[in-house]
């Protein structure tokens, strides 16, 4: 198992390095030139050029690069254009919130999703099927900020259970907690909805698989055989479509922080996006980047822990 | 080894429906047969006979969605498991009564260690737990003769090879000393060399234990070595059974007959070899009399009738499923 982790580190280090590197030309291909957010579009020639040697971009694109790639790999992200702090002082100010809202959102998707599918499978072509399914289907159907919106009127607005606006940046973890229930609810419905259906029809086909049949030919009561023998087997896709989705859920976050007007990466993106604030928003790619690839070793590890196959390799 | 002795397992009668688009047709009907102590019977025929059937609905494991026993009773030791609920049923299997599988490639659980899995019988069916189900478990790997079983008791199936994956699966069946053991083509899968010391495990056992076993395939060589009695079934019904070499000196029933001229011999030219000319027909399409009188060169008007198993007045322990065969043996007696 030590070897395996291993193995998936070493693998992510070239994946990230190619993640700065594809974002590094990204920033740098795309329209638009920072020093005009900071001297208007009035500046005088000499100024402009006064700026370009202050921030470094009348050096070589070579140079610029292996700059930015070693300034980064030291974890300096740089500062914000519009408020000249530390980026890094930006998202360590927000980033407990986003962790709190998607790590909610997963478990609420997980605790509920799994028994769910397993329940529905069990009893294929049943209401209880029926019923998972189309809730399913509706949760995958519905636009995250749709929901949101049908959440804060409900909840929020008509039986006052939850605040409207949610106020996050506070001492009292009661409040938080409160602040915290319907956005993660509304990510979590769709996280339920997508781990419900993969874990609906990965049951299924774990179900008629031999070895069910052996351990229900050993007297192993069928409680057990769901649980034991047949879930285990079942996760492996489950863990794929979780990995997946947090990336989606991360996305679906940007929404659902600025329908409940909650602080987060996602305000952060949107707000650095309105004020043009490059070097922020270059930041904040790097960063998602780091996240994404995270989850995707933190899945690769989970496939080791369920599978003893991927182990050995 | 004989049905004189007291039988560890009596089947009578045993039909099981299937649905196919809506409707149910048997895809075993009235089967009947007993098997003894230290007995071994084999269940022949072709694929799609219904001898794997046959075994799942002894078990119990007909998949309910689809399929589900209409008539007949499974008796062991005099006790009829075919009304028994599921939580009785999870108390003989794996108990009383176990069964091998063809595949032992898939029918092991890839997630689970091997020697858990052997344990987990003793678990639900004995007092043993922990340290003394482990001991015990280890015990019978040793017994398989799985090399070096205590450094692979926490390996995985995927780490053991077909043979050994069918000698654990062998453990497994024998880890509470069932009275009777299924083993449902449980070398059909392997390699020759490790079938024939799968089979010969296989003998050792039940001569250690004595106990009763059910040897379904469709190789008959591997019959003529393992059987004591052997019953021959065709498009879901058991058209004859006979202790082993009364069978292969006189079978009786046509089908048996065309069955055992097909086997390829070293010793003729394979121009000698008779293939059965026609089809099983399809579940759906199965005549309501005999079902093998559509390839019978023996057939007569009276084959759309359904024949009885009849026992030949020669030799009682020879038993035919056929009109014309029973009538022409009791006319010469």
């Amino acid at each position: 198992m030590l070897i395996y982790i291993v193995k998936r580190l070493l693998v992510a280090v070239p994946t990230l390095l190619a993640v700065l590197t594809v974002v590094f030309f990204f920033v740098r291909i795309a329209p638009g030139d920072p020093t005009f957010i900071i001297l208007g579009d009035q500046a005088s020639q000499q100024a402009i050029a006064a700026v370009h040697h202050e921030l470094g971009l009348d050096r070589p694109m070579l140079v610029q690069y292996l700059d930015f790639m070693s300034t980064v790999l030291q974890g300096d992200l740089g500062n914000s254009l519009v408020t000249h702090r530390p980026i890094w002082n930006e998202v360590a100010n927000v980033l407990p919130y986003t962790i709190e809202l998607t790590l909610s959102a997963l478990f609420i998707g997980v605790v509920l999703g799994l028994p769910l599918g397993i329940a529905a499978a069990r009893h294929r072509n049943e209401t209880l099927d029926y019923a998972a399914r189309i809730f399913s289907l509706l949760g995958l159907s519905f636009p995250a900020f749709v929901s949101a919106i049908m959440l804060l009127l409900a909840f929020a607005i008509e039986l006052h259970w939850f605040p409207v606006i949610s106020e996050a940046r506070t001492g009292d973890p009661l409040s938080r907690v409160s602040a915290l229930v319907l956005p993660a609810v509304n990510l979590g419905l769709i996280m339920v909805a997508y781990v419900m259906r993969v874990a609906r029809s990965s049951m299924l086909g774990v179900l008629g698989e031999d070895y069910i049949r052996t351990a229900r030919s050993k007297g192993v009561p069928a409680r057990v055989v769901i649980w034991r023998h047949a879930l285990g087997n079942a996760l492996i896709p489950v863990v794929t479509v979780v990995g997946l989705y947090l990336g989606v859920l991360i996305g679906n976050s940007v929404l659902t922080e600025i329908v409940f007007n909650r602080p987060g990466l996602g305000k952060l993106i949107v707000n650095s996006l309105n004020q043009r604030d490059y070097t922020m928003l270059e930041g904040l790619m790097v960063i998602y980047a780091f996240i994404i690839v995270i989850v995707n070793l933190l899945t690769d590890l989970t496939y080791g822990l369920v599978d003893p196959r991927v182990r050995q390799r | 080894m004989s049905e004189a002795q007291h039988p560890s397992l009596v089947v009578d009668g045993l039909t099981t429906a299937f649905r196919v688009e809506g409707r149910w047709y048997d895809a075993i009907r009235d089967v009947s047969f007993s098997v003894a102590k230290n007995e071994t019977l084999a269940l022949v025929g072709e694929s799609g006979c219904g001898k794997s059937i046959t075994a799942l609905s002894i078990m119990g494991l007909v998949p309910k969605a689809n399929g589900r026993i209409t008539a007949g009773r499974v008796l062991l030791d005099g006790r009829d498991l075919v009304p028994l609920d599921e939580t009785e049923m999870e108390k003989i299997r794996g108990n009383a009564i176990s069964m091998i599988f063809q595949e032992p490639m898939t029918s092991l659980n890839p997630v689970l260690p091997i020697g858990f899995q052997v344990a987990e019988a003793l678990r639900y069916h004995t007092a043993l737990a922990g340290e003394a189900a482990r001991a015990r478990a280890l015990a019978l790997l040793e017994h398989v003769k799985i090399p070096s079983a205590a450094r692979r008791f926490d390996d995985y199936p995927h780490q053991f090879s077909g043979g050994m994956r069918q000698r654990v699966m062998i453990a497994i069946a024998l880890a509470c000393s069932p009275q009777i053991i299924l083993a449902d083509e449980p070398t059909t899968a392997l390699d020759v060399t490790i079938q024939a010391q799968v089979l010969a495990l296989l003998a050792e056992l039940k001569s250690e234990t004595g106990m009763a076993m059910i040897f379904i395939t469709h190789n008959l060589g591997v019959v003529a070595s393992i059987a004591d009695r052997v019953a021959v079934m065709y498009a879901g019904d058991l058209i004859e059974i006979a202790p082993v070499e009364e069978l292969f000196e006189h079978p009786m029933h046509p089908y048996t007959e065309a069955l055992l001229s097909s086997i390829p011999r070293v010793d003729r030219d394979a121009g000698d070899l008779k293939p059965i000319a026609g089809q099983v027909p399809p579940i759906t399409a199965m005549p309501s009399g005999c079902r093998y009188a559509d390839r019978c060169p023996l057939r007569v008007p009276r084959c759309t009738k359904m024949p009885p198993l009849v026992a030949l007045a020669v030799d009682p322990k020879h038993r035919v499923r056929c009109w014309v065969r029973a009538a022409e043996e009791s006319a010469n007696a």
